[in-house]
């Protein structure tokens, strides 16, 4: 692998101690993956950084990095935590999870980190554009930043988020070139009307079609125009949890397909399946466990909600009150809570009884809630991560069924 | 009686010894591993129960998750980790947590793959491995 002068000098420690590790890492992941060089990024998404994810020894390498003077040489922002920083204390969190999360977020932002604590950076914090070259974690951030905004990134694992973020660099290899980015598998939507689609619907979509591409760049055509931002999100997340999947094209809507033959770079596709009625029945059916019913908690905002999402919940919960022995957990960001509490939606949603929590996941949060049994929820990655975290029930449901489960 | 020597493909020099803990199953390490106590907790695995703290460990490949790294520096920090890892073809991600806890804990486990045999095949359960590895190759010597 080449190396200029300075990334050299960096390698042998010239720069100080943490550039040294960070580079002997970036390094070798080039070495592993045959990258002929190292590439300037712009921007970072940091998925190393809740407590409940990376344990203590994740700490213990932020801390140290910060310690030997590690900076963020490009704009960095942070995925997930496991606490709501302002409302922990109401949810029964572990003394030593809000110590650890605490000491986790100093060590981020003595490096100069953007505490946005979210899955969804591109929707809170990060401005980044078709073409740059970023290095992001969390792999519903990952596919949306490739897919849909065109900016380029390798699903980065943890710790290399960081490294990328004290260099300014990545190895280049894999979706950080052109011929990586081509299509390779076709999806043809028939007999469906995708302007019906609830965001449900879309993450079934995702689901199947991570699971049919694995590993190969997807093309879906057929997806009507009208798609929303929030409905390519929860396609994200679905398509990233069933597969190994960090870009999809959908013809004639994502910045690198204009069209069928764009996205597949002139070539044919080496597969096409069809996805039609039966297959959403049955991806939906699949995504719930055989036991699935009789809720007693429901979550909604996996990845977290935009504002519209909040928005949305507030209407449904109109004259509605969430039962005494149920619950309703909706996570968004900041950005979202901030907004929904200017404009008075957010008090909409508590006052029915439900309860909006922020910064943090339900399966990276270690609350007393993992003791229940069941759970209702709009998305497919948490339908497909619940069963493992507490042997939860689950079931899949539009967002609007999932009110109405534990709502009277 | 030692068998000839193995040659295989250095991801990550060292030398470490130790009795051989063989899977022909891929390894999850996120959800499927216990970094509290080294033992394997992924459900219908064949190692199910089973310890790999001090073995070389011997699978196939991981199975993706982008924590690895973070689930492999735990246990180095925890003392349950494995002397060494072979594998047919490892996950690069396994490196990069073995690389960091080598900075982090002074502790070094060797990794290395593409071994000129199946060694899943080759190597069982309970054999005595020696695995030395330098930056341009390694070799694994075996003894039974």
């Amino acid at each position: 692998m080449f190396l200029t002068t300075e990334e050299e000098q960096s390698l042998q420690g010239e720069n100080g101690e943490a550039v040294q590790l960070a580079m002997s890492v970036l390094v070798k992941l080039g070495e592993m993956y045959g990258a002929d060089r190292m590439i300037q990024i712009e921007n970072v998404h940091v998925d190393a950084s809740s407590y409940y994810g990376i344990s203590d020894a994740g700490m213990e390498f932020v801390e140290k990095m910060a310690e030997m003077g590690a900076a963020y040489k490009v704009p960095t922002t942070l995925c997930i935590s496991s606490i709501d920083f302002e409302k922990h204390a109401d949810f029964g969190v572990s003394k030593e999870c809000v110590e650890k999360q605490l000491r986790i977020a100093r060590a981020h932002s003595t490096m100069g980190a953007n505490p946005t604590w979210t899955c969804t950076p591109y929707q809170c914090g990060s401005s980044v554009k078709i073409g740059q070259n970023i290095a992001w974690g969390e792999s519903n951030a990952i596919a949306f930043v490739n897919s849909v905004i065109g900016a380029r990134t390798i699903r980065c694992a943890d710790f290399v988020d960081i490294c990328a973020a004290i260099t300014g660099l990545m190895p280049e290899f894999d979706l950080y070139l052109d011929d990586q980015r081509k299509g390779s598998v076709l999806v043809k939507l028939e007999g469906l009307d995708t302007r019906q689609f609830t965001s449900a619907d879309y993450a079934a979509l995702g689901y199947y079609v991570g699971g049919v591409a694995d590993s190969r760049v997807p093309v879906l055509e057929g997806v009507s125009k009208s798609v929303s931002t929030d409905q390519l999100k929860a396609f994200s997340a679905a398509v990233s949890t069933s597969g190994s999947i960090g870009l999809f094209h959908m013809s004639e809507i994502t910045p690198e397909a204009r069209n069928l033959d764009e996205a597949f770079g002139g070539e044919k596709p080496s597969e096409t399946m069809v996805f039609g009625k039966d297959e959403l029945r049955e991806v939906r059916r699949s995504l719930a466990t055989e036991d699935g019913a009789d809720p007693e908690i429901a979550i909604l905002g996996c990845p977290h909600y935009s504002l519209e999402e909040l928005a949305e919940t507030a209407q449904l919960l109109k004259n509605k009150r969430v039962s005494p022995d149920k619950q309703l957990w909706v996570f968004t960001n900041k950005c979202g809570k901030q907004e929904a509490e200017q404009k008075g939606i957010l008090g909409k949603i508590t006052e029915s009884g439900a309860k909006v929590i922020c910064d943090t996941c339900f399966i990276l949060f270690p609350t007393p809630a993992w003791e229940l049994g069941s759970i209702a929820t709009d998305s497919a990655k948490m339908a497909h991560y619940a069963p493992g975290l507490g042997e939860f029930r689950v079931s899949f449901l539009d967002k609007e069924q999932c009110i109405e489960s534990v709502t009277k | 009686m030692e068998s000839s020597p193995i040659r295989c493909n250095t991801l990550l020099p060292g030398v470490a010894r130790g009795t051989a803990l063989v899977t022909s199953q891929p390894i999850c390490f996120w959800g499927g591993f216990d970094p509290k106590t080294g033992t394997i907790t992924e459900r219908n695995h064949e190692l199910k129960g089973q310890n790999v703290t001090g073995t070389v460990f011997v699978f196939p490949t991981g199975k993706g998750s982008s924590t690895t790294s973070a689930i492999l520096l735990e246990s180095v920090r925890c003392g349950t980790a494995p002397a060494a890892i072979v594998n047919l073809k490892t996950e690069p991600i396994l490196v990069i947590g073995a690389i960091i806890a080598e900075r982090l804990y002074d502790r070094v486990i060797p990794i290395v793959d593409t071994p000129e045999l199946d060694l899943t095949k080759v190597i069982k359960t309970g054999d005595w491995i020696e695995v030395n590895a330098s930056e341009n190759e390694g070799w694994i010597h075996l003894r039974r």
